[in-house]
């Protein structure tokens, strides 16, 4: 089976940005990843929401690029929301301890509804 | 499944993930990307850098980072690095000027015996230490890195020599170009009215060459040949080369022993071209066996002779002679149709021809035939000539 293209889109819920990976984060096209969430950024959005529903796997490099994220957020007392996630991401996550670092819902709605709180 | 066991299954998927970025056909920066980010993500580190030993300016040049400034990692010195060991991490409790640069851990990258670069990592999301089992894996990732560096180098020395060749090259060839010229200029310099001939020549026939469909290489070989079809002339004297009153036969003679004269000039030169002795020699053969030096017939006359012979006679009509004025481009197509299939050959003519009706439609970006022609010809007669000659000629083509 060819794997699907690495690909981002977006949208913008309130003052969260809600990102859409789709496909194998494991190589260089991740960076648009990493871009996407830099572009709401760079425009002073600190709540992001990373949608895994269409994301099954990450390796090492995807983690690499998900690190970077959690970084340029917490450079901004930022908050990283991550939801929609297969078993195989959330035990992977746990296993390197970044689960710590973001917070977890199992929809996306939810996450939204506890950043909208959070603003409230 | 434990979490040790997932994270030793992770630890070899990282391996692999490395492996696979390193033998990749990406460039070599976007491998090293690559490999950086199998590095971070495998130690979770929040500051990181892939140094690079330039061995002409010893220093470490900077082929990926984070974390780190230009001036941390500018603090670093090759000669304090190579004596830390080969592909083993050094933790800065070992080596405190590792805190100077902010590193937590340093890997000097060797292979063999040479120093290739450093691998750099500092801080970790989990905020706890490198472990033990980091620094083998850390050591293995370094293994793997050094040697993708490596070839990087070797490609670059490879690349550098090559380069080298190629100028060097290029410079022969322009003075080998050059010394060519230079024996046309004495040839035509030789004749009042033949100012120039050789270098058309030359441009005419590789201009045919080149719609025959020949590759660079043989194009080269005949514009060669074009400048040097003269070259005999310098045996004859100036008088008799510039005599206006018609020759005896001694003296006709004497003038078609040029061929053969240019023949045994350039079979003492070893040219990286195939048959410009035989151009040069032959390009007064005709096809029905009516020529000279050898009286050679149609299928003992190669391509290459058969363009040399039509782009000179083709010149020497529409130039000035001692004994003639020039004649128009028109006329002179009409004489060298006369003689096809007993002097010149059909399908040069029609490439000829081709060639000179894609130059005045513009169609052919850099022109060599229609700058050396009359000014004053009129493009539209011509076009109209050729395009009729075209015609006839790719009939009798696809008849034959």
């Amino acid at each position: 089976m060819k794997p699907v293209q690495f690909s981002v889109t977006s949208k913008l819920v309130g003052d969260a940005a809600v990102i859409y990976p789709k496909g194998y984060l494991n190589n260089l096209s991740g960076e648009g990843l990493v871009n996407e969430c830099g572009i709401y950024i760079g425009r002073g959005i600190t709540k992001i929401v990373v949608n895994f529903s269409e994301t099954d796997l990450i390796n090492s490099i995807g983690i690499s690029l998900l690190l970077q994220i959690m970084e340029d957020l917490r450079n901004i007392r930022g908050t990283i929301c991550c939801t929609n996630m297969s078993k195989f991401l959330r035990d992977t996550f746990e296993m390197l301890g970044l689960i710590q670092h973001m917070i977890v819902f199992s929809v996306e709605s939810d996450a939204i509804k506890y950043l909208k709180a959070g603003t409230t | 499944m434990s979490t040790e066991l997932k994270r030793v299954l992770y630890n070899i998927s990282a391996l692999a993930d490395l492996g696979q970025e390193i033998t990749s056909e990406s460039a070599f920066h976007e491998k090293m990307q690559a490999a950086f980010y199998v590095i971070t993500g495998t130690f979770l580190a929040n500051k990181g850098a892939i140094l690079f030993y330039d061995k002409a300016a010893k220093r470490l040049e900077t082929l990926t980072k984070k974390g780190f400034t230009p001036a941390d990692l500018e603090q670093l010195a090759p000669e304090e690095l190579m004596p830390l060991g080969k592909n083993k991490p050094c933790l800065i409790g070992d080596t405190p000027f590792l805190a100077v640069v902010g590193a937590e851990v340093l890997v000097p990258l060797w292979v063999r015996d040479q120093f290739i670069g450093a691998l750099l990592l500092s801080g970790k999301l989990t905020a706890g230490p490198y472990t033990l089992e980091d620094l083998e894996l850390l050591s293995i990732i370094a293994t793997q890195i050094a040697i993708a560096l490596n070839h990087h180098s070797l490609f670059m020395d490879l690349s550098d020599k090559l380069e080298e060749n190629q100028r060097l090259y290029e410079e022969m060839r322009r003075i080998y170009h050059g010394t060519i010229q230079a024996f046309a200029a004495a040839i035509d310099a030789k004749d009042a009215y033949t100012q120039n001939h050789s270098h058309r020549v030359a441009k005419y026939s590789s201009a045919i060459a080149r719609e025959l469909g020949w590759n660079d290489h043989d194009i080269e070989g005949i514009y060669v040949a074009g400048y040097l079809h003269d070259v005999g002339k310098l045996a004859i004297s100036n008088d008799l080369l510039n005599k206006v009153a018609p020759f005896t036969p001694e003296e006709l003679a004497e003038i078609r022993k040029h061929s053969t004269l240019s023949h045994n000039i350039a079979m003492k030169i070893n040219f990286p071209w195939k048959n410009v002795e035989d151009m040069v020699w032959h390009h007064h053969e005709r096809l029905d066996g009516n020529g000279y030096p050898d009286a050679l017939v149609r299928d003992t006359l190669s391509d290459g002779v058969r363009i040399i012979t039509l782009a000179d006679s083709f010149d020497a009509m529409t130039s000035k002679r001692p004994y003639r004025e020039k004649m128009d481009v028109q006329t002179a197509l009409t004489e060298l149709k006369k003689c096809l299939d007993s002097q010149f050959d059909n399908k040069i003519m029609l490439v000829l021809c081709k060639v000179l009706d894609k130059e005045i439609k513009g169609e052919l970006p850099e022109p060599e035939i229609l700058p050396n022609l009359d000014k004053n010809s009129d493009l539209s007669i011509i076009s109209s000539l050729l395009e009729g000659i075209i015609a006839e000629l790719s009939t009798k083509q696809s008849a034959a």
